[in-house]
């Protein structure tokens, strides 16, 4: 990242701060080696959102971020860099001719003839910039297009032009749907079997496929030992085609995550000249020339602003300086015209295309904090009263206070008329009918805790969506001693406001175990009055400790001048299954306490 | 081991779920605010879930949402979010002849497709919020959000953006927020806690929606409730939420 800069950048975790709150979220900070060397260097991982893969998917992306936000200025930039030859891709060769049957699919093909390269293993910085990002070092030239896509963006690729079929001293590829029944051998040995949706790059003169255009290169045309000629690769592929080829065909590489989130076709010029420079820094050999199908150049797109339109959306009160110091920041050109910014879209930035891209824009950069908090104006309206909610809210508390207790269970079953096509794990794939079968599975299993909810019998209910005669209703479940049965929840319609029905008043939540527990029983004669049974209560709590869960006190009596109290007492660990020898053992020692008190344990 | 249940169980009350708790809640406050309580099933069409909200087929967008989809039935699906609602609710009104101001919420099931774990269950609850009208900024979304959280966790609430992307807002933020003071649960006081995501509706949006995107504006938000509930009462496990286990439900 520093080489994008002259003065040094601040550490890693004030650039991912930076980045957090002015562009992207940062996935993490990774410590890299540095090959040969005991230095570490630090890696960032930046989750680019999808509105800015055209252009941030790559190193000199997140420079020109930094460089925004932090307010350093690039040393260069290499896409605003003018090129030597102008832009057009000079010299020119015809030694390889490109046909390109649709040009919607493929809006540019660049091409580069480099002859006389020896291929070998990388210098040592260009290994460890690729490992540093998880990649493995090949061979020169196959790091070198690698490199300046991670570089720029723009994904490229090396034939072997040896291994392309020349007829009278000339290559033809020809880019074009595949046919059915046409196979390729990728670079990664796997056969993929290609079908009429996909684009791919064809040996003219062979007739052969020799890439899955945008996502793979194949392998009788790869780069090895033996290579000296090289035919490089920078073209500009349709989105959609290479997200569904890479879909059908379940091949994600670098290449499609990029082509998917459409590229400028801008792009692929710097992409070719930068590769090529690299190759023959480090490979040697001299280009030929280049070829570059190119029918439609990509349109200058121009978005009109005003710094009002910007405070109205933002509840800011910027002036002038401060919207121009964003753009400027952003290099975004912009023309003043009026009391309006006439602002042209750099070609790498495929997303501004609206005002309000140009507000997130200025927003993020002078940064959310200078949002103030503004409370929304008193409303003209009255708000409607929902009256199915209104419904749903008087069935919960009339059940509510009679002891039913409310539960949600999964939407997902075993049967019913309409079922899920793509569920993970495939199990449970219909959409229920009814509530009753989650309902009744949920009675079971908390009747195995009724002790330890210190419930006498387990009272449910459910209000929840049903698909059921080919439509989606709301039903209440309700499952008790009695029996489980539900009934479609329609309101009257009549409601005129909401009840003032309690919230929980719950604090915290205290996690249980997940260990059986034990139910022993105790009942015992006590004087009467009220400090006898706190006495008691004292007595289970010192001995039971954290292993007591539940009191109950289930029956008392009077007789004479004592009193008669039965508890059940549940017991259960946090860490293991408890055994009955470990219950007994609490319970002697409270019988011992109770009795050492000159009461009687019945 | 509490004593106060050293109690006959005789008139005992039952519980409501937690979530239930909160939709109640969010309700009464967002009421006050001038919102209307809105619904719409869970089987949503394409064109509610994704097209009318600038998602559209075939864009990397689209893998932002692990999404079930209906045998037999295309062009549907469970939906991925309450957004949906938003396109609903200005779709209906306009059909009605009603243009902005708009305040709604939306509180409701979501479905994601993927497995589950203590902080990622297939179905969830999300809260979805609309103000539609001639001048509502981001900058009431701050204090409207500063009101329903300091409601919420019963605290002074802080509230801080950051950037993000959603095809139906642009600008497109995450919340976060901070709880300070004494009368912030001490587990959560002072730090920066995310919430949701948020955004100025995309004026494309509106215009979906027969919302004539010139003269009005507002935004929406999304936080999911269930998220709101582990950090309001300390749960642990999202799962629990759907457990039906009256261990979990009975201490609300």
């Amino acid at each position: 990242m520093q080489t994008f800069f002259d003065s040094p950048l601040p550490s890693a975790e004030d650039l991912s701060n930076a980045l957090t709150f002015h562009a992207f979220e940062i996935e993490g900070i990774e410590n890299v080696r540095v090959r040969n060397s005991n230095m570490e260097d630090q890696a960032l991982d930046v989750k680019v959102t999808p509105n800015r893969g055209h252009d941030a998917l790559s190193h000199r992306g997140i420079a020109k971020e930094i460089s925004a936000i932090l307010k350093i200025p690039m040393r260069v930039d290499p896409l605003r860099e003018n090129p030597p030859d102008g832009g057009s891709l000079e010299p020119r060769t015809d030694t390889i001719k490109v046909t390109v049957e649709d040009p919607m699919l493929c809006p540019r093909f660049t091409g580069a003839y480099i002859k006389g390269v020896r291929v070998g293993p990388s210098p040592e910085w260009l290994k460890t910039a690729l490992e540093s990002i998880g990649q493995q070092s090949i061979n020169n030239i196959v790091d070198a297009t690698n490199f300046i896509m991670f570089s720029l963006g723009q994904p490229l690729h090396a034939f072997d032009a040896a291994k392309l079929t020349a007829k009278r001293n000339s290559w033809a590829l020809n880019i074009r749907l595949a046919r059915k029944g046409e196979t390729l051998v990728g670079l990664d040995d796997k056969e993929y079997s290609l079908s009429p949706s996909m684009l791919i790059i064809e040996d003219a003169n062979a007739g052969t496929v020799v890439s899955i255009a945008g996502i793979k290169g194949g392998k009788p045309t790869c780069i090895d030992e033996s290579t000296t000629d090289i035919f490089l690769e920078a073209a500009n592929w349709d989105g959609v085609t290479v997200r569904r080829t890479s879909q059908a065909l379940k091949l994600r590489t670098d290449a499609s995550d990029r082509f998917q989130q459409v590229i400028s076709p801008e792009l692929a010029a710097y992409g070719i000249r930068a590769a090529k420079d690299l190759i023959v820094e480090l490979a040697g050999g001299a280009i030929v020339g280049y070829v570059d199908e190119y029918p439609q150049p990509q349109l200058i797109r121009q978005i009109t602003i005003t710094t009002a339109r910007i405070n109205a959306l933002l509840g800011t009160i910027l002036n002038d300086e401060e919207v121009v110091d964003a753009f400027e920041r952003l290099g975004l050109p912009f023309e003043k015209k009026g009391g309006e910014f006439v602002v042209t879209s750099p070609f790498e930035r495929l997303d501004l295309m609206i005002p309000e891209d140009l507000v997130e824009e200025v927003a993020r950069i002078i940064g959310y904090e200078k949002i103030p908090t503004t409370e929304l104006p008193e409303f003209q309206k009255k708000p409607d009263i929902n009256q199915n909610f209104a419904a749903t809210e008087k069935v919960r508390e009339e059940l509510v206070s009679k002891g039913y207790s409310e539960v949600y269970t999964s939407v997902f079953a075993d049967e019913g008329e309409r079922a899920v096509s793509n569920k993970v794990g495939g199990e449970r794939p219909y959409l229920r009918a009814t509530l009753l079968g989650g309902l009744r599975e949920a009675e079971v299993r908390n009747a195995r805790n009724k002790e330890l909810l210190g419930l006498r019998n387990i009272k449910l209910f459910e209000i929840g969506t049903v698909w059921q005669g080919g439509k989606e209703k709301m039903v209440l479940g309700v499952a008790d001693d009695e029996g489980i049965h539900e009934s479609e929840l329609v309101s009257d319609g009549k409601a005129k406001r909401y009840e003032a029905y309690p919230i929980s008043k719950a604090d915290r939540f205290t996690p249980f175990s997940k260990y059986p527990f034990i139910v022993r029983d105790i009942a015992m004669w006590v004087p009467q009055g009220p400090d006898a049974i706190s006495e008691v209560l004292t007595i289970f709590a010192q001995e039971g400790g954290l292993l007591l869960r539940h009191v109950e006190l289930f029956d008392q009596f009077k007789k004479d001048d004592r009193i008669s109290y039965a508890f059940h007492l549940v017991f259960q660990s946090f860490e293991k299954t408890l055994t009955d020898a470990e219950a007994n053992e609490v319970m002697t020692r409270i019988t011992t306490d109770v009795e050492k008190r000159g009461w009687q344990v019945r | 081991m509490n004593m106060n249940e050293a109690s006959l169980p005789a008139g005992r009350q039952g519980h409501i779920h937690p979530i239930s708790s909160l939709i109640r809640e969010a309700n009464r406050i967002f009421f006050d605010m001038g919102f209307t309580f809105v619904e719409g099933p869970l089987l949503e069409s394409e064109w509610y879930n994704f097209d009318a909200l600038n998602v559209p087929k075939d864009h990397p967008a689209r893998d932002m949402q692990d999404t079930f989809f209906i045998k037999d039935e295309p062009g549907y699906v469970l939906r991925t979010h309450t957004s949906g609602l938003q396109i609903r609710y200005m779709t209906e009104q306009m059909k009605k002849g009603m243009p902005p101001p708009y305040r709604v919420i939306a509180p409701g099931k979501c479905f994601r497709n993927e497995a589950t774990d203590i902080t990622h269950e297939a179905e969830f609850y999300q809260i979805e919020g609309l103000a539609v009208g001639e001048d509502i900024s981001l900058a009431h979304l701050k204090g409207t959000f500063r009101k329903f959280f300091s409601e919420i966790f019963k605290g002074n609430v802080e509230v801080r953006f950051r950037p993000s992307f959603f095809p139906f807002t642009e600008p497109s933020i995450e919340i976060d927020m901070r709880l300070t003071g004494e009368t912030a649960p001490e587990k959560l006081r002072d730090k920066w806690i995310e919430i949701g995501g948020a955004g100025m509706i995309h004026p494309q949006v509106l215009e979906n929606c027969g919302v004539d995107s010139k003269k009005y504006q507002g935004w929406a938000f999304g936080p999911g409730l269930d998220r709101i509930a582990m950090l309001k009462w300390g749960i642990d496990d999202v799962r629990l939420m759907h457990s039906a286990d009256l261990r979990f439900v009975n201490q609300f």
